[in-house]
């Protein structure tokens, strides 16, 4: 027979064996629909503790003084932080950008102090940045306009014994070496639930700490993205935008413990999907064995009619391939509910935690969102592909080396 | 009618079927075996894998466990120290759950390499107690520091120009309120996974931070690392009885950083998703393999039912032999499951090969620091119990299907090639 | 009506005895010698009259007695009582908190506003430690590695705990001659005196909402002094006692400050010697002369 007949063939059989073709597709959509919807989860979940710490403050990326990663002075200043601002928010990908101004300051109130690093902020972006201000439990967040007032955490206030509306004198080391007072109303308090944490939050306007320590401007620029994922590719073009003697870090710079934290769950995650495709892959691989094992007497049956054993070969290679395309199309059709729910709305894992955990879930999302992405066609197609070509090599093999007579023995039933 | 079939010889012809197309068993059980095995093996991953999350997530400087004076979480008061803490430890160490103790001291300094001071802190370690892995100086040779030698982190370092061998002045504030002031050696730089201690960190010897701030036999806080971080309020509950720790305050992690408690609780809960999608791929590998095997067996079966052999005992005959592959099937994936478990838990499996590009980023920003990619699988008897079951279960009800068809067969049609 | 409006309570003279033993950073205090000028700019006069211009009058304490000596008056000449061109001390400084009392003696020299240096003599564990400021830089001597330490701008304003000084006392540059407004002088029985009463202005940068200062009726020297924070509780009080002539002038050699919201706790100053507008060489404010200061 010829190439077009080994097709027409490879089709009849397959039409003809309803059962057994029904089996094999749908095993391998299951499988790959498996495959894909693991994937693309577990993408997800590596993906929420990135979105934890961009959303705890850090951002995604950040613009900072080149000399900042090393020697994380917060009285350095980005050179000219209003036109880098304008031009990284205008930047596509960037999905909001917040300056921060830092400095060391002594809060006072009669005769008790608290030493703090005061975060000078932009409140609107700012809110739209982090989650630190949906933690206000009294009084409110900063607004546009404010002026001479503070957000502070509850451990400090307990330490100064204050309340909302209380004015603390703020004290701060200016950049000529002299002391700069200003009295800052608190109209919010921050409480995370963690007092460490509770005890080093102080923000500010952006122009409050401008005036007090006369360094013009915000020391860094931190940038939440549309696409996470994008980042390495993002970090080069952004430079070109920011001006020479600027950088741009990445979180895992700016943070470099947790970062390493990531990669380690990274490959941990992905030795889950791996492990899970194997599965997968087995799983059909066996199947399709089984049932080709059953035709051996088929082939047998072709050979003695004459069929040389490289077209049986081609033969079972196009029905795996036949079968692959089917199954992984059928898989992704399955996958595709599950997946784009997951990526939409998420997977919330509040309903499985409980509401208790609302408190100190504030900083976090506990939501996972699965990132499809169009890798997922490559994915399926080749999981099936891979899995029905494994289950084709023995009986391929055995094709080319069968002796028709034997074959067609009734010994093995 | 029953013909030639009866009771025991039903297994007996069950077990015979098996061995007389020994690759088509092979494949069913090496389906059934894989399903039992990979479930069993990431069950016991997952649990490895938890517990080490769980410690990087609260850090080194948190610990399982702490214990203070009460009051001194509140501003870090030098003086509220806890009192008689090689007694303290002592106690302490005595309970059953207890891996590690190390007691801490904390105090603001001024230090100086030259004339110019900048503020820094000292941080007063057990070099010994702090050294495995999830201490503040994981894999730190002991020796390094003590006797005036110290190690600065390395932000710090780089930061002031401070390099191995240089002397720096320390001053600051002793118990009582007095100068405290010292000279100490330059012995190494180090990356600590905490960051504070990186960028302001000047770490030496439990010894000398107490001569330095004039204390005596007193520290600042213990930090606690048991066994099992899952009972860890049994352990804390337990602590606080103990005699030496009477008026102290002892607080589990979950205390000390609430806000990590979401993160973990959902890893956690994640874990288990993943161990449903694991088990599901298996079990469709499982079923898809079984199915298939058994339909192609359509004409055998025919021919059997025209040969007077009843429906019912085939079906018998059938569902027996799944049960067979099934027990089978899922013994030896519980052997190999065990046997990884068994070769993997003490050395741990390394995944950081996996890791993906940027492996190299994080290696060098961390300055060395052996960062641990080990997970230590750990197995316990109710996932195996869970996975023989749920396997078992699945294997035979992938057959149940074909029964069904099979009581209902045609003889003639069935025989059809 | 005529108000005064002084520079607060707290003079530079006072400064000498506040050492906040706290961080060896922070035993800067005489220097803040800080410019003395008793400013104040006559706006208005405080009078009899219950009918005043002034803010609401609402309890009848709001008006002067009749018969109250000036607050301008007392005020100024408190504001004069530890003016000095030079000053040359030793001084023995107690802190009590529940734990333990610390004592402290040392030696103190003083030019100006700008320069500054004292010495520790006891205990004998901090014996040598020296501190000099000379303008905005501060630097440590420590006798024990005998090394000079320059201190950095931004601990000179941290870790005031345990003191019972704030960082507001101490190191504030004021110019609290706009703060304060003195609202009223009435009698005092406890202790006796006339009672000045200074409230800080509204828009004011500072700890202090009010103070509260009585002065002995015959030689208008302090004798209390109260203040009370931003939420009009009363924060802390100083009392002065053991006058002695100096000179020619007589000072309270011993103040105490005692915070109102903390159990146990106080801190003590008191002149063993002291001189003033001594002329005190400018070479004795140099960085050898800090390390050879033993």
């Amino acid at each position: 027979m010829r190439a077009p007949l080994i097709g027409k063939y490879a089709v009849r059989t397959l039409g003809r064996n309803v059962r057994r073709t029904f089996l094999s597709v749908v095993g391998i959509g299951v499988g790959v629909a498996i495959a894909v919807f693991m994937t693309a989860f577990m993408k997800g979940s590596t993906q929420m503790r990135v979105r934890a710490i961009a959303q705890s403050g850090f951002g995604h990326v950040m613009v900072a003084h080149s000399d900042w990663d090393v020697s994380r002075d917060n009285d350095l200043r980005l050179a000219d932080w209003r036109a880098e601002l304008k031009a990284v928010r205008a930047f596509d990908g960037v999905k909001v950008a917040t300056p921060h101004a830092r400095t060391t300051a002594l809060l006072a109130f009669g005769t008790r102090v608290a030493g703090v690093e005061m975060l000078g902020v932009d409140p609107k972006s700012e809110v739209a940045s982090s989650r630190l201000p949906l933690a206000v439990t009294e009084g409110r967040y900063l607004e546009s306009g404010d002026s001479d007032v503070a957000v502070v955490g509850s451990t400090i206030v307990d330490r100064l014994d204050v309340e909302l509306d209380d004015d603390l004198l703020v004290t701060v080391v200016d950049a000529d070496g002299e002391m700069e007072y200003a009295m800052l109303r608190i109209v919010g308090i921050i409480d995370t639930g963690s007092k460490d944490m509770d005890g080093s939050i102080c923000h500010v306007m952006l122009q409050d700490v401008e005036r007090l320590t006369k360094l013009p401007g915000a020391g860094e620029i931190s940038v939440t993205l549309d696409e996470p994922l994008k980042m390495d590719s993002i970090v080069p073009r952004l430079k070109e935008v920011v001006s020479p003697s600027d950088d741009v870090l990445t979180w895992m710079q700016v943070v470099p413990a947790q970062g390493g934290d990531y990669q380690s769950d990274k490959g941990f995650m992905n030795m889950l999907s791996g492990t899970v495709i194997i599965v997968v892959i087995l799983g059909i691989a066996g199947a399709q064995l089984t049932a080709i094992l059953e035709r051996r007497r088929e082939f047998a049956v072709l050979i003695a009619l004459g069929m040389r054993s490289s077209q049986v070969v081609r033969l079972i290679l196009f029905e795996a391939v036949a079968l692959a395309v089917l199954g992984a199309a059928l898989g992704l059709l399955l996958a595709w509910w599950p997946v784009h729910y997951t990526s939409t709305a998420g997977f919330n894992f509040s309903s499985v935690l409980g509401e208790e955990l609302s408190m100190s879930g504030v900083l976090l999302e506990p939501i996972i969102y699965s990132v499809p992405g169009p890798w997922v066609f490559g994915h399926a197609f080749i999981i099936a592909l891979v899995s029905t070509l494994i289950a084709a090599v023995y009986p391929a093999i055995y094709a080319l080396r069968t002796d028709p007579t034997s074959a067609l023995s009734l010994r093995e039933a | 009618m029953d013909g030639p079939m009866t009771g025991m010889s039903t297994l007996r012809i069950a077990w015979r079927n098996l061995g007389r197309n020994r690759k088509r068993s092979s494949l069913a059980l090496v389906a059934i075996a894989l399903g039992q095995f990979v479930f069993l093996g990431i069950a016991a991953l997952m649990h490895g894998y938890l517990g080490d999350f769980h410690e990087s997530i609260t850090g080194p400087m948190v610990g399982h466990a702490q214990v203070h004076a009460p009051g001194w979480r509140d501003d870090r008061s030098m003086d509220l120290t806890i009192d008689g803490v090689s007694a303290v430890i002592e106690e302490i160490r005595g309970d059953p759950s207890v891996t590690n103790v190390a007691a801490r001291i904390y105090a603001p300094v001024l230090t100086a390499l030259t004339e110019e001071g900048f503020m820094s802190f000292v941080v007063g370690v057990d070099p010994a107690a702090e050294s495995h892995e999830s201490g503040l100086l994981p894999s730190f040779d002991v020796s390094t520091i003590g006797d005036g030698r110290v190690v600065v982190g390395y932000n710090f370092a780089e930061k002031y120009g401070i390099e191995t061998g240089a002397e720096l002045a320390l001053v600051g504030q002793d118990i009582d309120g007095s100068i405290a002031s010292g000279l100490f050696t330059v012995e190494g730089i180090v990356a600590s996974p905490v960051d504070i201690v990186n960028s302001l960190g000047v770490v030496m010897s439990l010894d000398d931070a107490t001569e330095m701030l004039a204390m005596n036999d007193q520290a600042h806080e213990i930090v606690i690392h048991t066994a099992d971080i899952e009972t860890i309020n049994e352990t804390v509950a337990r602590l606080r009885g103990l005699p030496a720790l009477n008026g102290l305050e002892v607080l589990p992690w979950r205390e000390i950083v609430p806000t990590m408690i979401v993160m973990i609780e959902m890893v956690d809960v994640f874990l288990y998703i993943v161990l449903m999608i694991v088990f599901i791929a298996a079990a469709a590998g499982i079923a898809n393999t079984m199915l298939m095997s058994t339909f192609e067996r359509k004409h055998e079966f025919g021919m059997l039912l025209s040969l007077g052999c009843g429906p019912g005992s085939l079906a018998r005959m059938v569902t027996v032999e799944a049960v067979i592959l099934g027990l089978l099937g899922v013994a030896l994936g519980t052997a190999f499951g065990l046997g990884l478990v068994a070769v993997t838990s003490h050395t741990g499996m390394d995944y950081s090969a996996l890791g993906g590009a940027g492996q190299d980023t994080y290696e060098a920003s961390f300055r060395g620091l052996n960062l641990s990619s080990l997970v230590y699988p750990k197995l316990f008897v109710s996932d195996v119990l869970a996975g023989v079951v749920a396997v078992f279960l699945t294997s035979l009800l992938s057959v149940l299907w074909p029964v069904v068809k099979i009581v209902r067969m045609e003889p003639m049609e069935a025989m059809r090639l | 009506m005529r108000t005064t409006r002084c520079r607060t309570a707290l003079r530079p003279g006072v400064l000498p005895l506040v050492a906040p033993v706290v961080l060896v950073v922070l035993l800067l205090a005489p220097a803040i010698g800080r410019e003395n000028t008793a400013h104040c700019t006559d706006v208005a006069t405080v009078s009899n009259t219950v009918a005043s211009g002034a803010e609401d009058a609402v309890d009848a304490e709001t008006v002067s007695d009749p018969g109250a000596p000036d607050a301008d008056d007392l005020l100024g000449r408190y504001d004069d009582l530890y003016d000095s061109s030079g000053t040359v001390a030793t001084v023995e400084i107690v802190i009590t908190t529940p734990k333990k009392t610390r004592t402290m003696e040392m030696r103190f020299w003083a030019k100006g506003e700008e320069k500054a240096l004292m010495v520790v003599d006891a205990p004998a564990r901090d014996a040598g430690t020296a501190t000099l400021k000379v303008d905005k830089n501060l630097w440590n001597y420590l006798p024990k590695i005998s090394r000079t330490i320059r201190v950095p701008p931004s601990m000179m304003m941290g870790a005031w705990m345990g003191s019972d000084l704030t960082n507001d006392d101490i190191v504030r540059d004021s110019s609290y001659r706009d703060d304060y407004e003195a609202e009223y002088v009435v009698w005092s029985d406890e202790p006796e005196g006339w009672k000045v009463r200074m409230k800080a202005n509204e828009e004011a940068v500072g700890l202090w909402n009010a103070v509260e200062m009585v002065f002995a009726e015959d030689d208008g020297l302090p004798l209390m002094a109260q203040f009370y924070d931003r939420k009009d509780r009363l924060s802390r009080t100083m009392t002065f006692d053991e006058v002695e002539m100096v000179g020619d002038r007589r000072i309270p050699m011993h103040i105490v400050i005692v915070p109102e919201r903390e159990e146990g706790r106080s801190t003590e100053f008191r002149y063993i010697e002291v001189e003033f507008d001594v002329n005190v060489p400018d070479d004795t404010f140099s960085l050898s002369r800090l390390e050879r200061m033993n």
